[in-house]
């Protein structure tokens, strides 16, 4: 067979979709069976069930200010990060708007760092359990989750159906809530479930599926509207609580394959489209202008610490 | 300053600066064109600084999004934008003068009462000229002392026909002027001339308006005068051609018109004949020493007769074309040509004239004229406030002839009695007619010195015309008023309105009837001034009543 090139939609510089990383959670258990058995596994067409009145999407955004070096003339010279994060959410229904936003400065570092106050705001502190940027990285990644739990909270009883941007891991308690995956990092099927997924077409979904890496999950790939310029573009996967049974992780797969299509973005707007959605994409937007200009921020910084 | 009228706070995403800011405006809030803004400012030396301005721009936006499309997104609900609205305001004053800008976040609130008579400089006049309205039927405003000379005099208006309401407007102040006491005991003996060039819609200028309605009523009340029509007005018009009695000229009024024509004694010993050419000072032209010389001796051998007429060296001579004929018998003869036209004029020259003195006759003729008797009751005269001349049934030539004959007798009169009050307004439209830009013209000269010098003189011009550009700009410089109507998009690029602000040179092309753009020496930006139906009619229609002055050539009316 000739060779078959399919570009990309997304800017490169935000990497592919789709990138299989071999030996990645190698100890992924699938369970392809929990709603049909996988040997009838066929793309699924969403019903004409009530389509959700409003909906949230929650999501973060991080930005490293400065990287810093505390000293307190005891224990040798370490390595901390001043970093600024929000998160928020927008609400839709009849009309989109952006809703509970929180803004957040912390100073991260090992050890018990003290908090920073500066002209642009005050920075509070987070200890981190040792040295190295991957370490404080995790932690300013855990401390923005528990942000974004923070807001979805508020939203709990606010929305029919509520999209968190990313895993849900840590949110499953939240009610008819589901995590929503544009890059694809693993392919959990494979086999003749894996062929359902390349089968899909604009608006369709696969049957539900059970796997487990550290923690388990309900989860099912949805073909979102745009061109189909590979066998994967447009798709995302979406989750949803163990904890729920089977039935109600079916309503909510129902529910969201009927309300996401319509907000997947174009790719002349969107360098991430049509996967990054544009409630989605307006929400950072505003959350990145509320962290303030970096230039400005990393001025009052350095103003402080002098 | 009132917090809770705060409408928005000065924007820091453009540039403020002393003359000009802008405002995002809070939710619930809305500014309009020609709004009145005002805002303080602390220094740092602990002074106040209190900004007026007039908002002359506003705009909405979607923050939010990057592509036009997107307010389709935001308007179906997928994409979240906010609606943002924002206000550009000219800065007209600074009290006291230090020229900061706004700083970005300071609170603007809409300018009421006192503030918004300082924002537009209505606290500083001592004569308030009512001039108009603002949209939500505020008064406006012109400062007296720079229309009767004191500080600066005349008004120019500009406009296109039909659509800019220039002559009501010029009667609109007029009617200002007389009614709202801004004169004080001054206004009986002020008068106005007027000349109605198109149409007869100022023949009824003493009558009531009948369809002036209750919303219009209270619009006069607004500004502190009484409606109703012109008091005292005298109407003259031109005889009707070919008719022995002199009848005047006017189709839709009956009474109270006089028909008006200069005898020929007049016009041989007050040197009229130059008003009979209209480039008769272009000095290009050769025959002009002609004329100037014909007039000299006309004036030296014209005898006057009891109607009027003139004799000539024993010649009765009782109409315009017979004149025209002795003049060019006289011309034409060898042995008399010298001492008419003067010396070494050459034949050419001598044609040139009797050419153009022989194309005037058939408009004249009507105009110039010594068979009707007693022609003092045809001599325009000004014994009522207002005196309307019309001239619209006349030919290009007769009307330069008569306004220029008119404007010299009243500027003459004013300068012989040497005071500068009672004041005279005159009120001429198609400057560009009688001043045009270029050449020069008898008229010209006089309307120019009536523009430099009428100030002192107590002779106030209130102009008009289409175009600005095509008028001697010396009469336009010298308007301290200068009023803009609906102008063509082309016309209203041009230097001549450089007074105006972009936005209002873009707003001068939609103008509609009864809206006006009023630029003073005070205000730095020209305002836009609505003016109320007319409530004297201007025409047969509207006409309420017949109007209970008496005969008008009673020249004790009015005078208890």
């Amino acid at each position: 067979m000739a060779q078959r090139v399919a570009i990309e939609t997304w800017d490169p510089e935000y990497g592919v979709p789709s990138t299989e990383h071999p030996g990645e959670e190698t100890d992924v258990v699938v369970d392809a069976d929990v709603e049909i058995p996988v040997a009838r596994w066929a793309p699924v067409v969403p019903g004409q069930g009530a389509s959700a009145a409003s909906l949230a999407f929650i999501d973060g955004v991080r930005r490293i200010d400065a990287n810093a070096w505390l000293d307190d003339g005891t224990a040798p010279v370490r390595q901390g990060m001043f970093a600024s994060f929000a998160a928020g959410a927008v609400h839709a229904a009849d009309h989109a708007r952006v809703d509970a936003i929180e803004v957040r400065r912390g100073l991260f570092a090992p050890g018990r760092p003290e908090p920073f106050t500066t002209k642009a705001g005050a920075y509070q502190p987070f200890g981190v359990a040792g040295p190295g940027p991957e370490l404080l990285s995790a932690a300013l990644q855990e401390r923005l989750g528990a942000l974004e739990i923070e807001v979805a909270g508020r939203l709990a009883n606010g929305a029919d159906l509520i999209v968190v941007d990313g895993p849900l891991y840590g949110r499953q308690h939240l009610p008819h809530t589901v995590g929503y995956i544009k890059t694809h990092r693993v392919h959990y099927l494979s086999g003749e479930a894996a062929r359902t997924v390349a089968a899909l077409a604009p608006g369709e979904r696969t049957p539900l599926y059970r796997f487990r890496t550290s923690w388990t999950r309900h989860s099912w790939y949805l073909r979102l509207a745009g061109p189909m310029v590979h066998s994967w573009s447009g798709i995302v996967r979406l989750e949803a609580p163990a904890e729920l049974s089977v039935d109600q992780c079916v309503a909510l797969a129902e529910l969201s394959s009927r309300a996401l299509p319509r907000f997947a973005s174009a790719p002349h707007k969107d360098p991430r489209a049509p996967q990054n959605l544009y409630p989605i994409a307006g929400l950072e937007r505003e959350l990145r202008r509320r962290l303030g200009d970096p230039r400005y921020v990393e001025r009052a910084l350095r103003a402080a610490a002098r | 300053m009132d917090e809770d009228h705060a409408v928005g706070r000065v924007l820091g995403t453009d540039d403020a600066t002393p003359l000009s800011f802008w405002v995002a405006l809070a939710p619930e809030q809305y500014l309009q064109l020609d709004d009145v803004v005002a805002l303080e400012r602390q220094l740092p030396d602990g002074n106040t600084v209190r900004i007026y301005g007039l908002v002359t721009q506003v705009r909405a936006r979607h923050e939010g999004a990057r592509f036009d499309s997107d307010v389709f997104l935001i308007e179906e609900g997928i994409l979240p934008a906010e609606v943002s609205q924002a206000a550009e305001v000219l800065a007209t004053r600074f009290e006291p003068e230090v020229f900061v800008p706004p700083l970005p976040g300071q609170r603007v609130h809409k300018a009421e009462g006192h503030d918004r008579d300082m924002a537009l400089y209505f606290d500083g006049m001592a004569k308030r000229l009512p001039a108009g309205l603002t949209r939500d039927d505020e008064p406006l405003y012109a400062n007296l002392e720079f229309l009767d000379g004191s500080r600066g005099a005349h008004v120019n208006i500009s406009g296109i026909s039909g659509v800019a309401t220039k002559t009501t407007y010029a009667t609109f102040l007029l009617f200002s002027l007389f009614r709202s006491g801004v004169l004080g005991g001054e206004a009986i003996n002020t008068k106005a001339l007027i000349y109605n060039v198109k149409g007869e819609d100022l023949l009824f200028l003493d009558r009531d308006n009948r369809d002036l309605d209750d919303a219009n009523r209270e619009r006069y009340e607004r500004m502190g005068l009484a409606h109703g029509a012109f008091e005292s007005v005298d109407f003259w018009a031109s005889p009707r051609r070919d008719d022995i009695v002199a009848a005047p000229d006017v189709a839709s009024r009956q009474t109270g018109v006089t028909s008006y024509f200069w005898t020929l004694a007049e016009f041989c010993a007050d040197g009229l004949l130059p008003f009979v050419f209209a480039d008769a000072e272009d000095d290009r032209q050769q025959y002009t020493i002609v004329i100037h010389n014909v007039v000299a001796k006309l004036r030296d051998v014209a005898a006057p007769l009891t109607d009027g007429g003139i004799t000539i060296d024993g010649q009765t001579i009782t109409e315009f074309d017979a004149l025209a004929r002795l003049i060019a018998d006289r011309l034409q003869d060898e042995t008399t040509v010298a001492e008419w036209a003067g010396r070494a004029i050459g034949q050419g020259t001598v044609n040139a004239f009797i050419r153009r003195l022989f194309g005037a006759v058939a408009h004249l003729k009507h105009l110039v004229r010594g068979d009707v008797p007693n022609p003092e009751r045809h001599r325009i005269h000004r014994q009522a406030q207002v005196t309307v001349v019309d001239i619209h049934n006349l030919n290009d030539r007769a009307k330069r002839f008569v306004v220029g004959v008119t404007l010299r007798r009243a500027f003459d009169e004013k300068e012989r009695a040497g005071v500068q009050r009672p004041l005279l307004f005159v009120v001429l439209d198609e400057l560009n007619k009688y001043a045009p830009r270029e050449g020069s013209s008898p008229i010209k000269e006089i309307l120019v010195d009536m523009s430099e010098r009428g100030r002192s003189l107590g002779i106030i011009l209130i102009g008009a015309q289409q175009t600005a550009s095509e008028v001697e700009r010396r009469i336009v410089a010298n308007s301290s008023l200068r009023v803009v109507g609906r102008l063509d998009a082309a016309e209203a690029g041009r230097d001549e309105y450089g007074f105006l602000p972009t936005v209002h040179r873009q707003r001068a092309t939609i103008l509609k009837p009864g809206t006006m753009i009023l630029s003073q020496p005070e205000l730095p930006i020209p305002l836009v001034t609505q003016f109320p139906f007319p409530s004297w009619a201007t025409r047969a229609s509207e006409a309420a009543s017949i109007p209970s002055t008496g005969d008008p050539d009673d020249p004790f009316e009015g005078l208890g």
